[in-house]
């Protein structure tokens, strides 16, 4: 892989003009700039060249064309990842995919759509509703975030205790090989013959080929749903109410949790009135029939008020339900309103450790000088610390850095994994160690190689192959397989 | 309860050496099943077996490979727990293992799940003998990639699965079964437009002319909705007799075939069938190869015919390709389960 | 997003506030979800993410070129991304000193510019506008449909009450509405005047100062605020209540002139008091009361565009829905409400053919529900909404004073 380019750039260039309209191929380094980088700015890379095909027809020449000339190929969706999944690689092809953007069918009956990889998250439900529809799995930025990208990262969201993640969610998938094939995984029934191929490539971090059409299951839109927010004066209170709710046998929508901080941003550009005074809210949705939702509620608001909440409020319209989830959804971004970069991190750890956890995040807080803000999908263990820093500052950048990696290997120590749906991408390539065993990470790379034995999808990201290919390669194994 | 983990890896080991394949088995209660005969030595992981960690509250329960299944949902039943997705016990001794290998789910698949959906992490042996942990014991994990719901529907094929993790869920607090006489067509129609419904439906199978809904969560939805959609109000035997494969329809010798497909996917005439999965899986019986399919469904011969042939229907090169470059890559001698899943991997 | 300032630009205070400013976004790419153009184009280059991204290059490379200028080109200012964005950038703001700099940095070909500024002079003088539009409207019965579908007819005005009451405020006129719709302060006059206030036009005021400011054309913009600041100033002092828009586009601007002129020593302040006494023709209804109105509101139902200008800049995105629901009219279902009709000041005439689209898009969402009005609440969506609808589109004002005083 570090071998120097078997191709010209510009024979690069002339070859996808053939393929692509002008206005789809961006060659000059002015105009590739806004691509440099996904959700996670902290990584930039410019590409060779970013193409933004219109069909998949497209996509797939370009497929083609890059397998012959070798050429790393990166896809992105809505770039708003959060490993740099999505940075260029410097000798390749950016592929975005967001000019994709067609719902193709949708099938009430079947309980099913088909979209192109451009699609966002949320246009999905948006369209499916008027058929009394939804798609479950919502991540906080399923406004922008493609079904592509959702399907690449294995993408959770707030509601996915009790209606999974994307791999749970999906029928087919239609994908590109790194050969330039087209082939469809999954089918139209929930199973299909030979291996749970669609599950692989689910959460691959377009390592094993290009998504370019996605058969989503739907559900049906819960007759009622209702939100209980509850502020707690102390984090270890919200997280036993967490607990307890759990052994009542509840499965709850979503049960999230945000920290005093993280309440704080949020309630500046939600107005969803959060107790700021509260050191944890709870935010638990339930919803299913009427008379269910009335049960599940008095429960959730009897366990609550029993385990010490300072606040308690149930929401009385959709309106307000989706105010409170406005705030929640939007907290990343809105704790840019308290410094001008963060670090969001993506552990998942077992429920009962959070308030380990927590303090000692707190404890890493004063070692490394860096505020954090805390969000957590707490029905699932999934944990999302904001690391608040400056970009500007490099010694900042480098302390945030390994206050996250301190993070994610505590994460590790107590029985969880570095990512719980946001991908390992460039960013969480040195903690896989951490949780897998060399044998392990070279089992992930004979997967690579089944699927792309050149190595040219995404390189460099998800499986840390690079910085051990050479040892790797001096080891009499099997390997030579491709 | 033993942990033969040393010892299930020194056979793997010996077998890759020798290039000698092994059968993978435990309760061998499927060796007949799902796939095609596999004809080599056993390797019995029925002895590997026993709850290894079990976190209620978590909402997870960590066993190994040789687990009965009624050992496993035991130990759940005391904090009133159960398995989502309903495996076949197959006369108690199917275990857990093989219930992830052939990815059997029971009658509430569509609602909450198959084991596939359920299985958190897995530990596995590889064809190279190493032991590899792959997944977790959370609820989320996306890191590398997903090895664990890979073995569901590989038969084997990919290694010896030695541990499971995986996700329970609360039982129902109240479940209430509703019959009502139609055709396949007319049940097809009806499960489908249920299934639309925001209601607590977990089960919507057809057989003998009848077609069968059961409801099951919270008392008070249950009840109200079982009142709103009315029909004869039994017992749940049915889903029981569907999950062990007990209920009548499954008897005899004839070869029984599975098919896969859209719920909404027309009726097809001419063998005898019972519908399951709210319309998405469909058992036949007698010669099924010749009926007209839906586009996009898949058949297969679950259990009885000729299991020394391909069981299950061919796929496209591409597909064909990838996953015999995948086997290879965990089992580059090809020594777990040869056969099994297709004759040629 | 840390903007590691060219040293060029150490001094330069547009080019220090454009970095302070680019320090809000944080690159999460919520704004790609609710910005017309790319959801129009789906390139990461039309999105307001990506402008910011092309600004923060120019601002750390200090130089960019014609690729960084079409693109700001292609913003329509219309700030929908600010209504979603969470860590509260400024993007209008950014955009409007990205392309004063641009102007600069990467000068357009000839053609082009004497092209913007011929738009800028007719657009921002209501007489020249009046000028060239009244030719085409005599004409119009005589040019070919696609042509004569871009210039309004002539509206039936109605007089304007005589009547002196204690009570005054100020009516901005506008360049474009004052000529083009001119019914609509006329109607905005008569329903004050039925709640007991005059509505009067200082007569030496003119453009708001939108169409200079928003086409890069700082100094000249400025100077028309300047100009209005000094034409209201004595009737302020002789006791107007409030500086009244009815085209909210021009009223988002005037709300702008505090924070626009807070450099300038000698109008700041006056600048300060004017945006604070500007009032959209809405709120002063609302406040004002609508029981006064006396309305018997008719059967028809109304679909309602709400102008990005009133609901992502000035944030009263439901001004006039609360006024006609409050009336009990009934109001149309609509979707993608928050979505930009293409008008955007000049925008439908520089960049016709997205402008186009986009108005398809709005008007299929507007007449989902099968109006038979379409209301709205500025004079440009109104003309460019007008061009293509299938029903009559109407400024709110107009309607309700139809309703009330038969449009007379």
């Amino acid at each position: 892989m570090n071998a120097p380019p078997a191709f010209s750039k510009q024979a690069l260039a002339s070859a996808l003009r053939a393929i692509l309209p002008a206005e789809c191929l961006v060659e000059d380094k002015e105009s590739q700039r806004p691509f440099e980088c996904d959700g996670l700015s902290l990584y930039r890379e410019l590409p060779l060249l970013v193409a933004l095909p219109e069909t998949v027809e497209q996509v797939q020449a370009i497929m083609q064309c890059c397998h012959r000339l070798q050429v790393p190929v990166v896809a992105r969706g809505s770039g708003t990842g959060l490993c740099a999944g999505a940075m260029p690689h410097p000798e390749g092809v950016l592929l975005g995919l967001s000019k994709l953007n067609a719902i193709m069918e949708i099938d009430p009956q079947a309980r099913t759509a088909r979209v192109q990889p451009g699609v966002t998250n949320l246009s999905i439900s948006e369209a499916v509703a008027p058929h009394g529809l939804y798609y479950g799995p919502d991540p906080s930025s399923q406004i922008a975030c493609s079904i592509g990208g959702n399907v690449a990262e294995n993408s959770g969201g707030v509601h996915c205790l009790k209606y999974g993640l994307t791999v749970h969610n999906l029928l087919s998938v239609e994908m590109i090989t790194a050969q330039g094939e087209r082939v469809e995984l999954g089918s139209s029934g929930l199973d299909s013959p030979g291996y749970d191929l669609m599950a692989l490539v689910t959460g691959s971090e377009g390592l094993l080929g290009v998504v370019t059409a996605v058969t989503v299951k739907l559900l049906p839109l819960p007759e009622v749903a209702r939100v209980v927010m509850a502020g707690f004066d102390s984090v270890r209170a919200a997280g036993d109410a967490v607990g307890a709710v759990i052994a009542a046998g509840i499965i709850p929508a979503g049960l999230e949790m945000m920290d005093a901080l993280a309440v704080q941003a949020a309630e500046d550009f939600a107005h969803a009135g959060y107790p700021r005074d509260a050191q944890a809210v709870l935010l638990c949705e339930l919803d299913g029939t009427e008379q269910e939702v009335d049960q599940h509620i008095a429960a959730v608001e009897r366990i609550f008020t029993e385990g010490g909440a300072t606040t308690l409020r149930v929401s009385a319209s959709d309106a307000e339900r989706a105010l409170l989830w406005k705030g929640r959804k939007s907290a990343f971004p809105a704790v840019g309103r308290m410094s001008p970069d963060y670090y969001c991190m993506d552990g998942t750890i077992p429920r009962s450790q959070v308030s380990h956890v927590l303090e000692e995040i707190s404890r890493l807080s004063t070692k490394y000088q860096l505020r954090c803000a805390n969000v957590f999908h707490a029905g699932d263990g999934n944990l999302h610390p904001l690391i608040m820093f400056d970009g500007g500052c490099a010694e900042q950048v480098a302390r945030a850095e390994q206050f996250g990696a301190e993070i994610l290997e505590l994460s590790v120590a107590v029985g969880g994994c570095i990512t719980g749906e946001h991908g390992v991408g460039l960013e969480k390539l040195a903690q896989m160690e951490s949780q897998f065993s060399i044998a392990e990470l070279h089992q992930f790379e004979d997967i690579k190689h089944a699927f792309d034995p050149a190595l040219t999808l995404n390189p460099g990201k998800g499986i840390p192959i690079l910085k051990r290919c050479q040892e790797y390669r001096a080891l009499p194994r099997k390997h030579q397989h491709g | 309860m033993a942990d033969l983990l040393a010892h299930l890896q020194a056979h793997v080991r010996e077998a890759a050496a020798n290039a000698s394949p092994v059968a993978i088995r435990a309760g061998n209660t499927k060796s007949h099943l799902v796939g095609r005969y596999c004809h080599a030595r056993p390797l019995d992981v029925g002895d590997h077996r026993g709850v290894i960690d079990y976190q209620p509250d978590e909402l997870v329960i960590s066993a190994r490979a040789g687990t009965p299944l009624p050992e496993l949902e035991s130990v759940l039943a005391e904090h009133n727990q159960v398995l989502p997705f309903e495996p076949p016990r197959y006369g108690g001794r199917a275990t857990l293992g093989g219930t992830l290998a052939c990815n059997l789910s029971g009658p509430a698949r569509p609602w909450l799940g198959s084991v596939r959906d359920a299985v958190l992490g897995v530990q596995l042996i590889n064809g190279e003998a190493q032991v590899l942990n792959v997944g977790g014991k959370v609820m989320k994990n996306v890191a590398g990639y997903d090895v664990s719901r890979l073995q569901a529907g590989a038969l084997g094929t990919l290694g010896v699965i030695t541990q499971i993790h995986l996700k329970v869920l609360p039982r129902a607090q109240a479940t209430q079964t509703l019959a009502y006489e139609m055709t396949a067509s007319q049940a097809l129609e009806t499960m489908c437009s249920r299934a639309r419904e925001p209601r607590p439906l977990t089960g919507a199978c057809w057989v003998n002319n009848r077609l069968f809904l059961r409801l099951a969560g919270a008392a008070s939805a249950v009840r109200h909705t079982a009142s709103q959609w009315g029909g004869e109000q039994l017992d749940d035997e049915i889903w029981s007799q569907l999950r062990e494969m007990s209920h009548p329809f499954f008897a005899g010798k004839a070869p029984l075939w599975r098919l896969s497909t859209a719920p909404n996917a027309p009726h097809c005439e001419g063998v005898e069938q019972c519908i399951d999965w709210g319309g998405a899986q469909r058992w036949l019986r007698g010669e099924a190869r010749s009926l007209d399919l839906p586009r996009g469904a898949h058949l297969s011969l679950f259990a009885g015919g000729d299991r020394d042939t391909e069981v299950r229907g061919a796929l496209d090169p591409v597909q064909q390709r990838l996953q015999q470059r995948l086997k290879k890559s965990f089992d580059p001698a090809g020594i777990f389960n040869p056969g099994r899943l297709y004759s040629w991997m | 997003m840390h903007v590691d300032l060219h040293p060029r630009y150490a001094d330069d205070a547009a080019a220090t506030e454009a970095s302070g400013l680019i320090s809000a976004c944080v690159h999460c790419g919520f704004c790609l979800a609710t910005c017309p153009t790319y959801l129009d184009s789906g390139d990461e280059r039309d999105s307001p993410r990506g402008r910011i991204y092309l600004l923060k290059q120019l601002l750390e490379a200090g130089e960019a070129g014609p690729a960084t200028r079409r693109h700001l080109d292609r913003c329509l200012t219309c700030r929908s991304c600010e209504t979603t964005c969470p860590s509260g950038m400024q993007y209008g703001k950014l955009l409007d000193i990205g392309r004063g700099m641009i102007e600069t940095e990467a000068p357009r070909p000839f053609l082009e510019r004497a092209w913007r500024r011929a738009l800028r002079l007719v657009f921002s003088r209501p007489a020249l506008f009046a000028m060239v539009l009244r030719p085409g409207q005599w004409l119009r019965p005589l040019l070919p449909p696609a042509l004569a579908r871009k210039i309004p007819a002539p509206q039936t005005v109605g007089p304007r009450p005589d009547r002196q009451h204690a009570r005054r405020m100020l009516v901005l006129e506008g360049c474009v509405q004052g000529a083009a719709t001119p019914a609509t302060n006329a109607a905005a006059t008569r329903l004050l005047d039925s709640l007991g206030i005059s509505l009067v036009a200082a007569p030496r005021a003119g453009c708001c100062g939108a169409v200079n400011y928003h086409l890069g054309a700082h100094q000249q913009g400025l100077d028309n605020m300047r100009a209005n600041i000094d034409a209201w100033w004595p009737e302020i002092e002789a006791g107007a209540e409030a500086i009244v828009s009815s085209a909210t586009g021009c009223g988002s601007m005037i709300a702008d002139y505090g924070k626009l002129l807070a450099s300038d020593p000698a109008y700041a302040d006056k600048a300060e008091r004017i945006a604070q006494l500007h009032k959209d023709i809405a709120q002063v209804i609302a406040t004002e009361g609508l029981a006064k109105l006396k309305l018997a509101p008719d059967a028809r139902k109304i679909a309602v565009h709400v102008p990005c200008s009133q609901q992502h800049a000035l944030g009263q995105g439901t001004a006039v829905t609360d006024i006609l629901q409050g009336l009990g009219f009934q109001l149309a279902v609509t979707r993608d409400d928050h979505l930009c009709c293409g008008s955007a000041g000049t925008y439908s005439i520089l960049q016709r053919e997205r402008s186009e689209r986009l108005r398809r898009n709005k008007l299929a969402a507007l007449e989902t529900d099968k109006p038979a009005l379409i209301v709205t609440a500025n004079v440009g969506c109104q003309l460019h909404l007008g061009e293509d609808s299938s029903v009559p589109v109407r400024h709110w004002v107009e309607f309700l004073d139809e309703v009330a005083h038969g449009g007379r």
